[in-house]
C-alpha cells in the first residue's frame, strides 16, 4: 500500500448551463464520488424556506396549516444562504431565530374587495430583505403572477407574519434547491460492423427501430447502421434483445463506462444550477473536513493505524 | 372526489372511438359506414333522471304522499266498545303528521258530529332531498345558499344528529307463488301475502304425499281437502278438474282427497267445524268472527290475504289455492325437467344460477321471486305498527273516560291523540337503533339503518346504493363474496310501486296474473305480451310494467279476477282488441312476463323489483339512430323522450328472462331484442371506480369495493362547515391521470423491491413526498359539552379562564368567556371549556399533539340545555402504519420513510414517492393495475387523462394497451413501462429494470 496513492483527478466538462439549468460531465471518478455529489445537492446545499407563520387574519377556505404548508414549499432565493446562519446556532438571538443573522420576516396582506376572485400569490409576499424574495417563476407561460398560494372571495382577508430560515432538504424537502438531480453512466456502444453488414437493409431499420429511444440511425448514403445518440440510450436492453431475436448475439456490445458520468442539474430557482453544484462542492468539502482528523490526535493512531495517517494527508 | 358522477361521466364523451363493426346483414352492408353508435350520453342522462339514491327517495316521497295516507285510512275508525255510537274518522297530512278527526258521540238518539282539523299525532322524520324536505326542487346556487353540498345525493335521515341510511332489504316477492322444499326434501309452495290490511303466510306443503295447509293461526296442519270444502268446494271432481285433466295430477291428489273422506268431512258445515277446533285460542276474539265462526273469518281475511274476497265469494282462493297446488305438482313431476329448461337468455350472468340450481328452486325463481325491499314498505309496516298502538291507546283512554258514569263535560278525543308521543318517539328510536320491532307483525330485524359514514363521498353514495340480502344462512353455498346477478346492470335500483302480476291456468290458454292476482286467461300469450309492450313503448302504460310469457299450460277454466280495476280494463281492452286500442290512464309501473314452463302471462307492477333501462332492438337492429343521440347531446332530447318515444325500455329480472340482449350493437343478431346501453353500468358505484376492473381478479375488485369506501377525499362542498363527530379530509386531492370517475392521489410508484421494508404488502415511502404534501389530510373531531341543569335548579356554568395562578397554565387557549378560541394550538392537557358543575370543576382535555380548534359552536340540546361543540382540527402527515391503498384491493401500510436522497432514481430524474413490493402481483392477479399504471405513466407523458372503464375497449371507453404503449415509445419509455433505475444510496444499478410507473 505504501506510496500508492489512489487520488485521482476528476475532471468537470459542462455541457449546458442555464440559470436553472446545467448538465455537465463528470469524468476519471467513480460512482460513489459521483453519487455523494447527487446525495448533497438533493439534501445538503442550504436555502431559505418559510418555517414560522403567525396567522392574524385567515378567513380563506384554507385553513391555517394548509395555507402555512405552501408558504414553506415557495422557493426564495437564496444565494445569501451560504453565508447565513442556522437560527439552531445563531448567537445574536440565542437560537430563537428572530434576528436578521438568521431569519428574513416577510408580510403578507390580502383581502378581497370585488366579486372577482382574488389570487394570493407569492408576489403578495413582501420581505423585509431584498436579497431573498419569492424566485421570480417568470418565463413560463401566464405565471407573471407567482406561485398562487390561496384564492379569496369577496369579504375574504388572509393577513400573516411569515419567518424564513435556512435549512436544508434533509430536515424538509422545502429546503432542497434540486428539483431533479440525476446522473447516467455514459454508455459505450460498439458495432460489430462485420456482422452488421451481413443483414438486410429492412433488417437492419428493424434493429434501428426497435430501440424506444433514437440510439441508432442509418446513414442514407452508406447504408451502415450508426450512433447518433448514445446517451439516449436507456439501458433498456431492448436492441440486445432485438439482436438475439435476429439470430444476431453480439451485433452490438453496449457497456457503461464505470467512470463516467452525465449529470443533469435542475433547479428550483432559489439559487442557480451553477450555484447548487459549487455549493455542493463547497458543503462536500466541509464534510470530508469533518472527517479529517487533526493533527494533534495522536491515540486516532492507535484506533484507525495507516486509514488514520492516511487521512491526515499523509 | 368531490366531482359528481355524472360530470365526470360526460367528461369521457370526448372519446368517441369507432367499435370494429361486424356486418350482420345486407341492409347494414349496404348503408354507408356507420359506426356502432356511442350510446354512451344515455347514461349521465339517465342518472340525471333516476338518479343514484332516486329508489330511496321516490320510495319516502311514495310513503309520505301515498303509503301514510292508507294506513290511516284503513285503520280510520276508532269505535269505543262501551258507547258504540262514538266513533271517530281520521284523515292523513304529511309531516308533522297532521289528522283530521271527526267525531260522532250520541246520547239517547242524538247524534252530534264535531270536527278537528290539523291535529299533530306525531312527527315524521324526513328523508333528505324527498319532496317533503327544504332542500326538495332547488338548484345548486339555492343549495349553497342553504349551506348545503349540492352533490350530497340526500335519501338519508338525520335522527339525533346523526345521518341514518336505511338499507334496501331483499326481500322475497309479496304476493308471489314460491315452490321451494324444505330440508326434508317436502315440496312447499309458499306465498307471502300483503295487502293494506293484513300481512300473512300461507304455505302449502306436501308431506308424506298428501298435502297441507300450514297457517300461523291454526295449530296443526291441516289438509288441503279440508280448506277447499271449507271454501265451499265440497265437490271433489271439481277440484280436480281445477288442477287439470291429466290423471298425474289427480293421481297426486288423491291420497289427500281420501284423507279428507277419511276424517270424515263432506260438507262446507264439517269443514268449518273442523277448523274450528284446530284454531289457536287467541286472548280476544272480535266480534264479526263470534257471529259466523272464526274459521272461516280466518279463510276469509288471513288465507291468502293477498287474493280479496268480495261478498263471501270464495271461488278466487279456491283457484288460487289451484294454481298453488298445480304448481307444486309441476315442481314434483318435472323435477329432472326443470334444470333443463333454462334458456340461457341471459349469458352474462346465468352461470351462477345454475350452481344454485340443485334445488327445486327454478332459476327464475331465484332471481324472479326477489324484490328489493323498499324502505316505504319498512317505514310503513313501522308505522302502521306505531299507529295502531296509538289507536288502541286512544281507544282505551275512551273508554274508560265514557265508561264512567258521570262525564262532566264532552269528550274530546283529540287530547289523547295529542298527548301521545307513540309515533314521534317510535320513529326516532327505531331509525337510530335500526331495530325494527314490529309488534304486530312479529317482526324483528337488527340494523336496519345504519349511520352514513362521511369518509368519503363514495362511501357515501356506496351506503345509499347498497343491497342487504337477506338470504345469507339458507344459502351458504354461494359464500359471502359471490354476487348476487340479479342485481347486475340495475343502473339505481328502481321502486315500483303497488301491483304485480299473477298466472291462472287453462288448456291451451294463458294464465294472466298481474302482480299475484289471476286475472284471466289468454289463447294467445305471445300477441298479448307483444301488444302490451307495444303498448308500454308507447308510454301508454307505465314504463317499469314488465310483461313475462311463461309457455305452458294449465286448466281451462277462465277466470277473471278483479284487480286493480284500472288495470283489469285494460287487460280487458287487450283481450278483445289487440292492436288499436286507447287507454286514457297511465298505469302505475307495471311488468308483464311470460312463464315459458307455467303457460303464464305474469304482468307485474309492484314495488321493489329491479329493473333497469335497455335499447329496444327491431331484428337485431337498435332503434336509437344517430341522430337520436344528436338530439340527446344538443340537449333536445332527454332521456325521458326516449323512453316515450319506445326507444329505451326497462326490463325487470323476469322480463329479461324472455330477453336476448346483445352487449354491444356489433353482437346483435336478428334475433335479438335488446341492446345493452353501456356494459360498465353492470357496476355500482364502488366497482364503477376501479380502472380496467375486468383484467382483474374478482376478489380484488370486491375488495376494492370495501376499500374504496375508506378512502380519504373530500366529502362535500361545506365539508369545511360541518360538525361532524370524525372527519378525514385530504388536503390536496387530485383527479386520477387514468379515469373511470374519481379518486384522490396520483402517485409515481415504482414497483421493486427495496430495503426490506416493502415486504407483506408494506410501502416504501419518499420523506421528500411527504414533505411536499404527498397523503397529507386534516382530521376533523367534535367535541361537544352540555350545560346542564339539574333537578334541584342547579346548572353548569362556564367561568371566565383563571389567566394566573395554578391551573392557569392549563387555560391558556381559552377566550374569555371561558371556551376555546379557534385557532389557538392546543396543548396536552389544556382546557377546552371552563365548565362548572354544582359538585365538580372539569374541563375536557384531550393528550395529543398539537391539534387546534377548528370551530366551536353554541346550540342547544333536545332538552334546550345549551351545548358547546368544538371542533378539533389536526393536520396529519402519513406516517410509519398508515395505511394507503391503489384502485385495486391491493392496500399496505407504510413500512417505512426513506429520504429521497436515497430513494432510486432513474436517469431522467424521476424520483417515485412510493415504492412498492412486485410480490404483491402474481398471487393477486390484479392486471388492471399493471395497465392502470401504464396508461398513467402515459398519461403524464402525454399530458391527457387516460381512461379504464369497464369492459370499455371495444367502445372506446378505454385505452387499449397497445395505444398506451405506443404513447409511451413516442415519449421515450419501453413499451412495458420499465425503467432503468440506479439506487440512491451506492449508485449502482439496480440490477433489473423496474417499472416505475404512475397510478394512484
Amino acid at each position: 500500500m505504501d506510496g500508492v496513492s489512489y487520488q485521482r483527478f476528476p475532471k468537470v466538462k459542462i455541457r449546458e448551463l442555464k440559470d436553472e439549468y446545467a448538465k455537465f460531465e463528470l469524468r476519471d471518478t467513480d460512482a460513489s464520488m459521483a453519487n455523494a455529489l447527487r446525495r448533497v445537492m438533493i439534501a445538503e446545499v442550504p436555502t431559505i424556506a418559510i418555517d414560522l407563520v403567525e396567522i392574524e387574519v385567515n378567513s380563506s377556505v384554507l385553513n391555517d396549516e394548509f395555507i402555512a404548508h405552501r408558504l414553506g414549499l415557495i422557493p426564495l432565493t437564496s444565494s445569501r444562504a451560504m453565508s447565513m446562519r442556522f437560527s439552531r446556532d445563531c448567537d445574536a438571538c440565542d437560537g430563537d431565530g428572530q434576528c436578521e443573522y438568521c431569519s428574513v420576516e416577510f408580510h403578507l396582506r390580502a383581502k378581497c374587495m370585488s366579486d372577482q376572485t382574488l389570487d394570493v400569490t407569492s408576489k403578495d409576499l413582501v420581505s423585509s430583505d431584498h436579497t431573498v424574495q419569492p424566485v421570480d417563476v417568470g418565463g413560463f407561460e401566464n405565471s407573471d403572477r407567482g406561485i398562487i398560494i390561496v384564492k379569496l372571495r369577496r369579504g375574504q382577508e388572509l393577513k400573516l407574519r411569515a419567518i424564513a430560515r435556512k435549512g436544508i432538504g434533509k430536515d424538509h424537502a422545502k429546503w432542497s434547491p434540486a428539483a431533479t438531480v440525476t446522473f447516467m453512466y455514459e454508455p459505450e456502444i460498439h458495432i460489430n460492423e462485420e456482422m452488421m453488414e451481413s443483414l438486410t437493409l429492412e433488417e437492419k431499420q428493424s434493429f434501428v427501430d426497435s430501440s424506444p429511444t433514437r440510439v441508432f440511425d442509418i446513414d442514407a448514403n452508406t447504408h451502415q447502421v450508426v450512433v447518433v445518440d448514445r446517451e439516449a440510450y436507456t439501458y433498456d436492453d431492448e436492441v440486445l434483445k432485438k439482436a438475439e431475436a435476429m439470430g444476431k448475439p453480439g451485433l452490438v456490445e453496449i457497456y457503461a463506462k464505470e467512470d463516467s458520468f452525465i449529470f443533469s442539474v435542475e433547479s428550483t430557482g432559489a439559487i442557480k444550477a451553477s450555484e447548487l453544484v459549487l455549493n455542493a462542492i463547497e458543503v462536500l468539502k466541509h464534510k470530508l473536513d469533518a472527517v479529517t482528523l487533526s493533527d494533534d490526535t495522536v491515540e486516532a493512531d492507535d484506533q484507525f493505524g495507516e486509514l488514520g495517517a492516511h487521512m491526515r494527508g499523509g | 372526489m368531490g366531482l359528481k358522477q355524472e360530470e365526470i361521466l360526460l367528461s369521457n364523451n370526448s372519446i368517441n372511438s369507432n367499435v370494429g363493426e361486424i356486418p350482420i346483414d345486407k341492409q347494414k352492408l349496404a348503408a354507408p359506414i356507420k359506426s356502432a353508435l356511442d350510446k354512451y350520453q344515455l347514461v349521465p342522462e339517465f342518472l340525471k333522471v333516476r338518479g343514484l339514491v332516486k329508489q330511496h327517495l321516490d320510495s319516502f316521497n311514495y310513503f309520505v304522499n301515498t303509503g301514510i295516507k292508507k294506513i290511516v285510512c284503513a285503520n280510520d275508525m276508532i269505535v269505543s266498545d262501551v258507547d258504540p255510537v262514538f266513533s271517530s274518522g281520521l284523515k292523513m297530512y304529511a309531516a308533522p303528521i297532521l289528522v283530521n278527526i271527526e267525531y260522532t258521540q250520541g246520547s239517547r238518539g242524538v247524534k252530534m258530529r264535531a270536527e278537528k282539523n290539523d291535529l299533530v299525532i306525531g312527527r315524521m322524520p324526513i328523508m333528505l332531498r324527498s319532496c317533503c324536505c327544504v332542500l326538495y326542487g332547488k338548484d345548486e346556487a339555492e343549495l349553497a345558499r342553504l349551506g348545503e353540498c349540492p352533490l350530497d345525493p340526500g335519501g338519508y335521515f338525520i335522527i339525533k344528529g346523526t345521518d341514518k341510511v336505511m338499507l334496501i332489504q331483499e326481500q322475497l316477492s309479496k304476493n308471489r307463488i314460491i315452490i321451494d322444499a324444505d330440508k326434508k326434501g317436502n315440496i312447499n309452495a309458499s306465498v307471502t301475502s300483503s295487502s293494506e290490511a293484513t300481512k300473512s303466510k300461507t304455505v302449502i306443503q306436501m308431506e308424506k304425499e298428501k298435502i297441507y295447509l300450514l297457517l300461523n293461526q291454526f295449530v296443526k296442519k291441516i289438509p288441503i281437502m279440508v280448506v277447499m270444502k271449507a271454501m265451499g268446494m265440497e265437490s271433489d271432481q271439481e277440484v280436480v278438474q281445477m288442477l287439470g285433466r291429466d290423471p298425474r295430477y289427480s293421481a297426486l291428489l288423491l291420497p289427500s282427497i281420501e284423507e279428507c273422506a277419511g276424517i270424515n268431512i263432506y260438507t262446507q258445515e264439517q269443514a268449518l267445524q273442523f277448523l274450528e277446533a284446530k284454531l289457536k285460542r287467541s286472548m280476544y276474539a272480535d266480534r264479526a268472527s263470534e257471529k259466523e265462526g272464526r274459521a272461516l273469518s280466518i279463510l276469509r281475511v288471513v288465507f291468502l290475504a293477498n287474493v280479496p274476497v268480495r261478498s263471501d265469494n270464495f271461488r278466487p282462493k279456491c283457484l288460487y289455492v289451484a294454481v298453488m297446488l298445480r304448481r307444486m305438482m309441476d315442481a314434483i313431476l318435472n323435477k329432472d325437467a326443470m334444470d333443463d329448461k333454462a334458456k340461457q337468455v341471459l349469458r352474462c350472468h346465468r352461470s351462477y344460477l345454475f350452481k344454485n340450481s340443485r334445488s327445486l328452486r327454478k332459476h327464475k325463481r331465484l332471481c324472479g321471486e326477489q324484490a328489493s325491499g323498499a324502505i316505504w314498505q319498512l317505514i310503513s309496516l313501522l308505522f302502521e305498527d306505531l299507529f295502531k298502538t296509538t289507536i288502541t291507546e286512544v281507544k282505551r283512554h275512551i273508554d274508560t273516560v265514557l265508561s264512567k258514569p258521570s262525564r262532566s263535560s264532552a269528550l274530546d278525543p283529540s287530547l289523547f291523540l295529542r298527548t301521545k308521543e307513540i309515533i314521534t318517539g317510535g320513529l326516532e328510536r327505531t331509525l337510530s337503533t335500526g331495530n325494527f320491532d314490529i309488534k304486530c307483525f312479529r317482526m324483528h330485524r337488527k340494523g336496519m339503518t345504519q349511520v352514513l359514514a362521511r369518509l368519503s363521498f363514495i362511501g357515501t353514495l356506496g351506503y345509499m346504493t347498497k343491497i342487504q340480502p337477506q338470504f345469507e344462512k339458507s344459502r351458504k353455498v354461494s359464500g359471502p363474496r359471490a354476487l348476487q346477478p340479479s342485481q347486475c346492470y340495475s343502473l339505481g335500483v328502481e321502486d315500483l310501486e303497488l301491483l304485480s302480476g299473477e298466472e291462472l291456468h287453462t288448456p291451451n290458454s294463458f294464465l294472466v296474473i298481474l302482480n299475484g292476482l289471476i286475472l284471466g286467461k289468454h289463447r294467445r300469450p305471445q300477441h298479448f305480451a307483444v301488444a302490451l309492450r307495444k303498448l308500454r313503448r308507447a308510454g301508454k302504460v307505465g314504463e317499469f310494467v314488465s310483461v313475462f310469457v311463461n309457455e305452458k299450460q294449465l286448466n281451462k277454466s277462465v277466470v277473471v279476477v278483479y284487480v286493480g280495476v284500472r288495470i283489469l280494463v285494460i287487460l280487458k281492452h287487450i283481450c278483445l282488441r289487440v292492436v288499436g286500442m286507447h287507454i286514457f290512464w297511465k298505469l302505475f309501473d307495471v311488468e308483464l312476463y311470460l312463464c315459458a314452463d307455467q303457460l303464464c302471462v305474469y304482468i307485474a307492477s309492484d314495488g321493489g323489483r329491479v329493473c333497469r333501462p335497455l335499447v329496444i332492438a327491431d331484428k337485431g337492429i337498435s332503434r336509437i339512430k344517430e341522430h337520436h343521440m344528436k338530439e340527446l347531446l344538443d340537449g333536445v332530447r332527454s332521456f325521458d323522450d326516449f323512453l316515450r318515444h319506445g326507444l329505451i325500455e326497462y326490463l325487470d329480472v323476469n322480463e329479461e328472462n324472455n330477453a336476448l340482449i346483445a352487449l354491444y350493437e356489433g353482437e346483435a343478431t336478428p334475433d335479438t331484442t335488446h341492446i345493452e346501453i353501456e356494459p360498465f353500468t353492470i357496476l355500482g358505484v364502488c366497482a364503477g371506480l376501479i380502472p380496467y376492473p375486468h383484467h382483474n381478479q374478482s376478489p380484488r375488485n370486491t375488495y376494492q369495493c370495501a376499500m374504496g369506501k375508506q378512502a380519504m377525499g373530500n366529502i362535500a362542498y361545506n365539508q369545511l362547515n360541518r360538525m361532524d363527530t370524525l372527519l378525514y379530509l385530504l388536503v390536496h386531492p387530485q383527479r386520477p391521470l387514468l379515469t373511470t370517475r374519481t379518486i384522490e392521489l396520483n402517485a409515481t410508484v415504482a414497483v421493486m423491491s427495496y430495503s426490506g421494508y416493502d415486504i407483506e404488502d408494506a410501502i416504501v415511502m419518499n420523506k421528500s413526498s411527504l414533505d411536499r404534501g404527498f397523503g397529507r389530510c386534516i382530521v376533523m373531531k367534535r367535541y361537544s359539552g352540555v350545560i346542564q341543569k339539574y333537578d334541584n335548579g342547579a346548572s353548569d356554568r362556564i367561568l371566565r379562564p383563571q389567566r394566573t395562578g395554578v391551573g392557569s397554565e392549563k387555560m391558556q387557549i381559552l377566550d374569555d368567556d371561558g371556551i376555546a378560541a379557534p385557532g389557538e394550538i392546543i396543548r396536552p392537557d389544556d382546557v377546552y371549556i371552563n365548565k362548572q358543575s354544582p359538585v365538580i370543576t372539569r374541563g375536557s382535555r384531550i393528550t395529543s399533539a398539537e391539534p387546534l380548534p377548528d370551530k366551536v359552536a353554541l346550540s342547544s340540546d333536545r332538552n334546550e340545555n345549551p351545548c358547546i361543540k368544538i371542533l378539533i382540527r389536526h393536520t396529519r402527515r402519513p406516517e410509519v402504519g398508515d395505511k394507503f391503498s391503489s384502485r385495486h384491493g391491493q392496500k399496505g401500510v407504510c413500512g417505512t420513510i426513506i429520504q429521497q436522497e436515497d430513494f432510486p432514481f432513474s436517469e431522467r430524474g424521476i424520483c417515485p414517492d412510493l415504492i412498492m413490493d412486485p410480490h404483491g402481483f402474481p398471487s393477486r392477479m390484479t392486471v388492471g393495475k399493471m395497465i392502470e399504471l401504464l396508461g398513467g405513466k402515459a398519461g403524464v407523458s402525454c399530458g391527457r387523462f387516460h381512461y379504464g372503464s369497464a369492459f370499455g375497449e371495444p367502445s372506446g371507453h378505454a385505452d387499449k394497451v397497445e395505444a398506451i404503449s405506443e404513447t409511451l415509445i413516442k415519449h421515450g419509455f419501453s413499451y412495458n413501462g420499465k425503467d432503468f433505475l440506479y439506487s440512491g444510496s451506492a449508485a449502482y444499478a439496480l440490477s433489473f429494470s423496474l417499472c416505475p410507473f404512475l397510478g394512484s
